[in-house]
């Protein structure tokens, strides 16, 4: 879903570019108009900038805004047992990044020793997850719990 | 202040602390320099620039508050405006971002108000 993120910034980023152009080329044709004309025109520029520019500019300004804040990252509870609650019902799909990679700084889960406990298997829960994995051509992660 | 034993209680994960700000951070900075082409593009002199740049950073924070937190912060049952689940104080997402921004947007609005003043 990153393109949508990305499509949007860049439309605002063509539109802001297009406003620039625009504002460029109208100052210049100002001062040139003001060069050539025997009248003294007022110093203030800044005021007579085209409404339709003006408004190109906050739009696109707005769009950008729209398209960056969606494109972020999603955010990661700081609670410690809210994040081990979300590690330990989405595992590693919880934490992909935009590129869908696992992201460098995910720890895992923080329970893993308490699953390997030996008084504690399920042994038959864990063959048929292994039939499983090996049914499904060992994409994935692989592990066994 | 949380205190040690509330620490002990309800620990904090530091690594999500770090992504939760860097997040922000990256976001903050990449529209403040926006912000400051627009504001040179405008024309925007002395106090208007400022303003502006004010106004819509914290539109960009209340965006960022409606389309990242909220959802699922008021689905755990938080209040409206809580921030709690993602971060350690109000103050990092409404009102951090406008000072780690400032210099951006001032260069990039001197910039590009020079360059389109002709």
């Amino acid at each position: 879903m990153t393109w949508i993120s990305n499509s949007v910034t860049l439309f605002g980023v063509v539109l802001l570019a297009h406003a620039c152009y625009s504002a460029q080329e109208h100052s210049a044709l100002q001062s040139f108009r003001a060069a050539t004309s025997t009248l003294t025109s007022s110093a203030a520029v800044s005021a007579s900038l085209p409404v339709d520019i003006t408004i190109e500019t906050v739009v696109a300004t707005l769009v950008l805004c729209v398209g960056l804040v969606v494109g972020s990252p999603p955010l990661r509870p700081i609670q410690w047992r809210v994040w081990a609650g979300k590690v330990e019902r989405e595992g590693e799909e919880g934490f992909k990044g935009s590129d869908g990679e696992v992201n460098k700084d995910y720890l895992g889960n923080p329970f893993k020793a308490l699953e390997s406990r030996p008084g504690f298997i399920d042994i038959r829960k864990q063959r048929k997850d292994f039939a499983e994995w090996v049914k499904n051509g060992s994409d994935g992660s692989g592990a066994k719990n | 202040m949380p205190t040690e034993k509330e620490f002990q209680i309800a620990p904090i994960v530091q690594e999500s602390v770090m992504h939760n700000s860097k997040a922000l951070y990256n976001l903050q900075s990449v529209t403040a320099s926006l912000f400051g082409v627009s504001a040179g593009i405008l024309g925007l002199e002395s106090y208007n620039g400022f303003l502006f740049y004010v106004v819509f950073t914290m539109l960009t924070s209340v965006l960022f508050y409606a389309l990242h937190v909220a959802p699922t912060s008021i689905a755990s049952g938080k209040g409206a405006l809580d921030t709690s689940r993602y971060f350690r104080g109000p103050y990092e997402l409404w009102t951090g971002g406008l000072f780690n921004g400032l210099a951006g947007f001032i260069l990039t609005w001197t910039l590009f108000y020079g360059l389109v003043r002709a």
